[in-house]
């Protein structure tokens, strides 16, 4: 991402010239408080921002205007929104399709994520039915569906309790070791940053502030853990 | 230029999401396809049944049969309209319309996707009037000119209505659009009278309605009375039909009042 730049129709400058390199297979967090520019950076990334400046390649697609980009980039978005006239399996087979698979490998592919999030059982239940935890699981398996090489989860653990927390870190951690994806994840929890992320970047204001290795964003800022190096960025 | 296998990806993505539109309309036809036709048959019933025996026949034509080719026009639009406008109404405002922004499809992915859902609905609506009606009508079935004034009904208020839905913050705006500008159209577009029959101004005012031209061409076929020019109708509303489908992808794809 270069010169990456959003300003709302408000006014509000959610993007500020942002400068950012993922590194290919890695687990990348992101870390920010609210209304530092994540969400709007993943929306930017994934075509849910629009009247952007700058540029943005995915593997060498611009992300803009290049449909190959969307076929390589998986998205579970903070809040989330479903389907609720399709199943659950309906709503991995339909993104699968929407995705340029065919039925029967949608459908093969669908199966398999619904066993690895543990929603086999619940594969003809409408999302409406389900409890928060689920519906949370199965967006996460959605954006896997067509085989993404970069998936961005915007806070995926936020809202959760803390078993369904540690779920979703092994569940991450599997799909990254065994898809050879590129994950970049926001969150607000240091802990889960630390535990999951090779890399880290601070986002304020629309800017990277710093990014790198955890211990050597520690080191960076003179001091020993991530959580004193965030609060370091911050200020 | 996109590639073979974007190109094979998006094909495939329209299949399967005009695949989820239909599904909708044939799911909940209790709701999508058979108010429209009670509405249809019951207009039928009162104007051509019970009031039709003591109205005279229009240019020799009994009434039934001459309201029957408006009511066909009604019961296309109306439903093409509301089903594109509802369903991306409500995928923007439930928000998993994310689902196929982030997709490979295109804005006219997009649009095709939802007019075909449309299409649907509004076909089978009118299909299923038309059988029971026809046999008390004195109409010949088949005519060229309405099929085709039938055909452009959908794809011109399906566009309208992805537009209507791509627009519309909310249920309010969708709702006042549906019931204060397509209903009336639909009432006043001659359906029930002959647009020369009426006084002016109201009789020049009548051909400013677009579907006044599909229901004179759908009557054309349907009857052989018709009051305008049936070849300017049928290109006067392809023109619309082929404008509001270009406007609708072309706002889908740029993403406005859909994308943040």
């Amino acid at each position: 991402m270069t010169g990456l730049t959003k300003v709302y129709a408000d006014g509000t400058r959610a993007l500020d010239q942002l400068d950012l390199e993922v590194p290919r297979g890695v687990f990348f967090g992101l870390l920010g408080p609210n209304g530092a520019g994540k969400t709007t950076l993943i929306g930017a990334a994934t075509g849910l921002i629009r009247a952007l400046r700058g540029s943005i390649s995915i593997f060498g697609f611009d992300a803009v205007s290049d449909a190959h980009a969307r076929l390589l980039v998986g998205v579970a978005p903070q809040d989330v929104h479903l389907d609720r006239f399709l199943t659950a399996r309906e709503v991995l087979t339909y993104h699968g399709r929407y995705f340029g698979m065919t039925r029967r490998q949608a459908e093969a592919r669908a199966d398999e994520l619904l066993t690895v999030f543990d929603l086999q059982a619940k594969s003809k239940i409408k999302p409406n039915r389900l409890s928060g935890g689920m519906r949370r699981r199965l967006l996460l398996a959605r954006a896997l569906v067509h085989r993404p090489r970069l998936a961005f989860l915007d806070e995926p653990t936020a809202g959760v309790d803390l078993e369904l927390r540690h779920d979703l870190w092994r569940y991450l951690r599997r799909l990254q070791g065994e898809e050879g994806l590129t994950v970049v994840l926001t969150t607000h929890y240091i802990e889960e940053a630390e535990e999951l992320c090779e890399r880290v970047a601070f986002i304020r204001a629309g800017r990277i502030v710093a990014d790198g290795k955890p211990a050597d964003l520690a080191r960076t800022f003179g001091v020993e853990r991530l959580e004193d190096a965030y609060l370091a960025a911050m200020r | 230029m996109t590639s073979p296998n974007v190109r094979l990806a998006q094909r495939r993505g329209l299949i399967a999401l005009m695949g989820r539109e239909t599904r909708r309309v044939v799911s909940l036809w209790t709701q999508t396809i058979l108010p429209p036709f009670v509405n249809g048959v019951l207009l039928l019933a009162i104007f051509g049944g019970a009031l039709g025996s003591r109205i005279e026949a229009i240019e020799t034509i009994p009434y039934l049969t001459f309201i029957l080719p408006g009511l066909l026009v009604m019961t296309v639009a109306v439903p093409s309209f509301s089903n594109a406008s509802t369903s991306l109404f409500q995928a923007k405002s439930e928000g998993y319309i994310d689902d196929l922004l982030t997709s490979p499809l295109r804005g006219w992915h997009l649009a095709l996707a939802y007019l075909g859902g449309s299409l649907v609905r509004g076909y089978a609506a009118a299909a299923a009037l038309a059988v029971a009606a026809l046999p008390f009508a004195e109409a010949r079935p088949n005519a060229a000119a309405a099929v085709v004034a039938l055909a452009l009904t959908g794809l011109l208020f399906g566009s309208l209505g992805i537009i209507t839905g791509v627009w519309a913050d909310t249920f309010d705006q969708h709702s006042f659009i549906a019931s204060i500008v397509v209903t009336p159209l639909a009432l006043v577009a001659g359906v029930f009278y002959a647009a020369g029959s009426l006084p002016e101004p109201w009789a020049t005012l009548t051909r400013f309605d677009p579907l006044f031209y599909l229901v004179d061409a759908t009557r054309a076929g349907l009857t052989g009375f018709h009051e305008a020019a049936v070849w300017l109708s049928l290109a006067i509303t392809a023109a619309a039909a082929l404008g509001a489908f270009t406007l609708a992808s072309v706002l889908l794809g740029r993403g406005w009042r859909v994308k943040a």
